[in-house]
């Protein structure tokens, strides 16, 4: 599955997006938790979720309990600033 | 009906005369050319730097033009914004819109432009002389 960062979070993670694969379907909350428990600089960004927004095959989702495939396409980001 | 997201320049007066002439036998030619300001907070900008999570870009436009179209009759619209590396007075965002009548060409392009300025999936950072920092969201 595809984690793609945008704009400071980009920055401060110093990476544009990590490719997992998943041995079973896991729920938005679990993936947030997994990347907690990476430590370091995702701990510091993904413990204060209030200030992400996050986006499932290109749709805002709320429910973090939506549940994740392997070919889905995850992406966390701060609020758009638009254009 | 058409969406670009690009890095090159607009050039207003070319693209406005391409569309026109596609749109020979449409009543009104209603526009909207957004510029980079130089200014912010009295701060002078160096340049904009514009990231874009174009696919997500790409698929929320076409539902949320999809949704104004759905309430008016247009005969074709244009829309190109530039992202990367943007210096002030260069043109950010065209909206051009073809209609038999004005008022739906306006409605559109007013509907298009406020949706496109708020919620499209881009992140503006303005670069200063001697610091930079990322715009504000209106939602946080």
């Amino acid at each position: 599955m595809k984690i793609l960062y945008f704009a400071q979070l980009k920055e401060t993670l110093g990476k544009d997006q990590d490719i997992i694969q998943l041995k079973s379907e896991i729920s938005v909350n679990e993936l947030i938790k997994e990347l907690i428990l990476k430590g370091g600089k995702y701990k510091e960004c993904f413990e204060q979720m209030k200030n992400l927004r996050c986006a499932v095959n290109c749709e805002y989702i709320t429910n973090y309990n939506k549940s994740l495939k392997n070919k889905d396409e995850i992406a966390f980001f701060p609020p758009v600033t638009g254009g | 009906m058409k969406v670009f997201f690009q890095k090159k320049k607009i050039v207003f007066h070319s693209k406005l005369n391409e569309f026109s002439l596609k749109n020979k036998f449409s009543g009104s030619i209603s526009s909207f050319l957004g510029k980079v300001r130089p200014y912010r907070d009295k701060k002078k900008i160096k340049f904009l730097q514009i990231e874009l999570y174009k696919k997500m870009a790409y698929f929320q436009a076409d539902k949320n033009l999809k949704k104004i179209l759905s309430k008016i009759q247009i005969d074709d619209f244009l829309i190109i914004h530039r992202y990367g590396k943007l210096f002030p007075g260069e043109n950010i965002i065209l909206v051009l819109v073809a209609s038999q009548h004005r008022k739906d060409g306006l409605v559109f392009t007013k509907k298009s432009v406020e949706w496109f300025k708020k919620e499209i999936t881009f992140w503006k950072k303005e670069n200063f002389q001697l610091h930079s920092s990322w715009v504000k969201s209106e939602y946080e």
